[in-house]
């Protein structure tokens, strides 16, 4: 995994270890893990260390995942005494369910088998049955199809019963008859020097069609479960015939290399599928949606969905930037914001982000509403607006909400399109929705433009700051430029141009937070809690808003010893601040202290809806 | 030679050579990836008498991926969209296998016919007349077959005027009842109009759907 990543000084750094990942995983004994960490300095720091708002986690590589499916295969040969492909094809079938799988198995082990697509159904009446209790029912997905079987004797003929057989070599060039050459039945080929290949319900098929038939499953339809090609045969191809069709044996005469290049990626993107099989099969597992990520996060203490009315299990996955899969030049990645992004994503829902401090119930709730009213809303997300005083239309190109009109130098507020010297003093009030107008509300009419207004009150704030944290992020881009030519010219050193970089990520991380304040605020019952919530919220956005607007001051040599200290003076109150915002917000839900106005998933609904 | 375009052309030249199948898979253009299939109506089946056409497309994984298929001639049958001509059938999804052809598909397609399945329908308003009322449905899709496919229509029955038999014709097109839409044709309201609004609720009879005749008066009345 590439990264270009540069490491700042106060960085947090992240533990990586693979050994003790796997130990600490999988395993439902609690004591276990806690003998397993115990003694292990970092591991106990880290846990008095951790902040209500943080949930404990680790990060696992593609090659651990895979450690783990194996020792759970192991595991099965060793109860059932069946090879690793056989075990491995029960527990898929089972979607990794020991458990249920030993269950099932010990009461009919040829149903399970059959049903797992390992071997072929026996025939009903068996002249010389070697296991007598045969099933006739079968739960395989590819059955006689509705209609074609009906009328057609097709490929249904000529098969014959098999009898299961477990340690059959994978590949199996059967030999055709010396009177019929082969012809195979799907590419019609029939030249001499053709390779038949058949799982054990011997249909043959060249290896070229095995190939491009393999291949399309897994590239089209991201399908590991390939079964024979044959109509009706519910047969499921063992991973090492896959491996032998798509890897050459070593020492193999080297084939076409672009044609072999294509199977190794194959190959390698069937093996992804299987540990997703795996991650999705596991409550305690997730993977990471980052473009061309392999990793994956386990967290069992966010595995149920009764805990994610307490916690919102915000994770990573370790990695950062874009995979090198990805073919994307580093001021691409700079351009659409990736560029050494950490992996952070919700491990209880699917928000690709970090929703903190809004339970995921309520994250998702919003984001549904914003999606529903996006027409209505649209409007506001536009980066164009009149000056209220002049009327001449005005773009914002920064992400601080203090506009100055450039015509006739009036002061005001983006977002509510105030005086700007009102938000200055002591008294701010652009984070609070007025809500005198939805008790005056008397008829139905104005009651449904009151809840609107409502809606747009939090809407307006919530797109932008999402939309004033890209803009920060665009303007530090050019500005970087300036500080780095600065090093050059003049005495500072690298470390010291380094202070406006901190700040602009700090900038980005709390109007996220800030971001999801206002859906938050947006369900919360009117009450003292809620004002709690509100001037927490507000005292941020404050110190966020001062913040941005020193980062859109001039540049110059001289007066960078000045703005440097006010810069990190600033970013450092505005990180207590948002520690305070998230901390609160994480406290009140364990304590159950957030009441809400509408209906969140997993939370009582309430008596009555006063907002 | 391209394995794809090898199979194609020999599955064509195969069916041309199959004298003893109704099934014809012909040109669009020059192309051997677009194709024209058809085949006659099943006998014994509304669809009797009549010739129906299918659109084919090869796609480039084929045939490890399946051919898609639509009905050009217009079908009145519970897994047809009797918009566009969209057909539910398990082998063009899931159950499809690379050892099916165009042929066996187009068998399979015509078998469909003979046995719908409405319980996995891909139009819900056909499925539903066909559940609730199978002679009504029958008459419907009989007629659809006798001016889209050229089928033979139905069979005369004595003593109808022009007039009536044209109407019986709009209301069968519709895939409607004669005795509904007279009913509400008798409380003063235009044919046309009623045929809209019968169509557009799905109208069964008053028993069905708990659709109420007031309903559909209301409707009316709009
Ligand atoms: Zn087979
Ligand atoms: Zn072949
Ligand atoms: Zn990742
Ligand atoms: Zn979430
Ligand atoms: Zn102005
Ligand atoms: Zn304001």
């Amino acid at each position: 995994m590439s990264s270009d990543y540069e490491i700042s000084d106060d960085d947090e750094n992240y533990y990586v270890d693979d050994e003790d990942m796997i130990d600490g995983t999988q395993d439902d004994d609690e004591d276990d893990i806690d003998m397993d960490t115990f003694g292990d300095d970092f591991k106990v720091a880290s846990k008095s260390k951790r902040k209500s708002y943080e949930i404990d986690y680790e990060s696992l590589s593609q090659t651990a995942v895979e450690e783990l499916m194996q020792s759970d295969v192991d595991h099965i040969c060793g109860i059932f005494g069946v090879e690793a492909s056989t075990a491995a094809l029960l527990l898929r079938h089972m979607s990794w369910n020991k458990e249920r799988l030993i269950e099932k198995y010990m009461d009919n082990p040829t149903k399970v088998l059959v049903a797992a697509g390992i071997t072929v159904e026996e025939p009903l009446s068996p002249p010389a049955p070697i296991r007598s209790h045969c099933s006739s029912a079968s739960a395989s997905s590819r059955r006689p199809t509705r209609s074609a079987s009906k009328l057609l004797g097709l490929a249904s003929g000529s098969k014959s019963p098999k009898s299961p057989s477990f340690a059959s070599p994978p590949l199996k060039a059967t030999r055709p008859p010396k009177s019929a050459p082969f012809v195979c039945p799907i590419c019609y080929d029939e030249s001499p020097d053709l390779r038949p290949l058949a799982l054990d319900c011997e249909h043959p098929f060249c290896s070229g069609c095995w190939i491009a038939y393999a291949s399309s499953k897994i590239n089209d339809e991201a399908e590991h479960t390939i079964r024979c090609m044959a109509e009706t045969c519910a047969l499921v191809a063992p991973d090492a015939f896959i491996r032998d069709l798509l890897v050459p044996e070593p020492g193999a005469p080297a084939g076409d290399p672009a044609e072999e290049a294509a199977n190794a990626a194959t190959w390698a993107r069937f093996q992804e599928l299987l540990v997703r099989h795996f991650v999705a099969s596991n409550p305690n597992l997730k993977y990471c949606p980052y473009p061309s990520c392999t990793n994956t996060v386990s967290c069992p203490a966010a595995a149920s969905k009764a805990s994610l009315i307490t916690t919102v299990p915000i994770v990573s996955c370790g990695a950062r930037g874009i995979g090198g899969a990805a073919q994307m030049s580093q001021s691409q990645q700079l351009s659409i914001g990736l560029a050494g992004k950490e992996h952070k994503f919700c491990f209880g829902c699917s928000i690709e982000s970090d929703h903190r401090p809004v339970v995921c119930g309520a994250a998702k709730m919003w984001l549904k509403k914003c999606e529903d009213d996006s027409e209505t809303a649209n409007w506001i997300k536009s980066n164009t607006k009149e000056c209220p005083q002049c009327m001449s239309t005005i773009e914002k190109n920064g992400g601080c909400n203090h506009m100055t009109c450039k015509k006739c130098k009036n002061d005001f507020c983006w977002v509510c399109m105030g005086p700007w010297v009102e938000h200055g003093t002591a008294w701010y009030s652009c984070n609070r929705y007025d809500e005198k107008g939805g008790v005056e509300a008397r008829d139905a009419q104005s009651k449904s433009r009151a809840s609107l207004e409502r809606y747009l009150h939090y809407y307006n704030r919530w797109a932008n700051h999402e939309q004033s944290a890209k803009l920060s992020v665009e303007l530090y881009a050019k500005t970087e430029k300036k500080m780095e030519d600065m090093q050059i010219t003049s005495a500072l050193t690298w470390i010291e141009v380094q202070f406006m970089k901190k700040a602009v990520e700090e900038v980005e991380k709390c109007r996220m937070t800030l971001k999801w304040t206002y859906a938050m605020a947006y369900y919360l019952a009117k009450g003292n809690e809620k004002e709690l919530f509100e001037d927490n919220q507000r005292d941020l956005e404050k110190a966020v808003e001062d913040l941005s607007e020193l980062l859109e001051s001039p540049i110059e040599a001289e007066n960078i010893p000045t703005l440097r200290q006010k810069v990190t003076d600033k970013t450092v109150y505005v990180q207590k601040r948002n520690e305070i915002m998230l901390e609160d917000t994480a406290t009140g839900f364990l304590e159950g202290r957030w009441k809400w106005n509408a209906a969140i998933e997993g939370f009582d609904v309430p008596e009555k809806t006063e907002y | 030679m391209d394995a794809r375009l090898r199979r194609v052309n020999k599955e064509i030249a195969d069916c041309k050579n199959d004298k003893t199948s109704n099934i014809k898979i012909d040109l669009i253009e020059e192309s051997p990836f677009h194709l024209k299939g058809s085949f006659p109506g099943p006998e014994g089946t509304p669809y009797q008498g009549g010739h129906f056409e299918v659109d084919i497309v090869i796609p480039e994984s084929y045939p490890f991926q399946p051919v898609k298929l639509k009905f050009i001639t217009k079908v009145y049958h519970p897994n047809v969209s009797s918009a566009s001509g969209a057909i539910c059938l398990d082998i063009l999804k899931d159950a499809w296998s690379p050892v099916l052809t165009l042929k066996s598909t187009l068998i399979s397609l015509q078998s469909l016919l003979c046995s719908p399945e409405p319980n996995d329908p891909q139009d819900a308003e056909v499925a539903k007349h066909y559940t609730t009322s199978k002679n009504s449905f029958e008459d419907t899709a009989i007629y659809w077959t006798q001016i889209y496919a050229g089928g033979p229509g139905p069979k005369e029955k004595k003593g109808k005027a022009s007039t009536a038999r044209e109407t019986r014709d709009e209301i069968a097109i519709a895939g409607l009842e004669r005795a509904h839409v007279e009913q509400f044709e008798a409380l003063g309201f235009e044919r046309s109009k009623v045929i809209d609004v019968l169509r557009r609720l799905n109208y069964r009879g008053p028993n069905v759907a708990k659709l109420s005749e007031d309903r559909v008066v209301e409707e009316l009345l709009k």
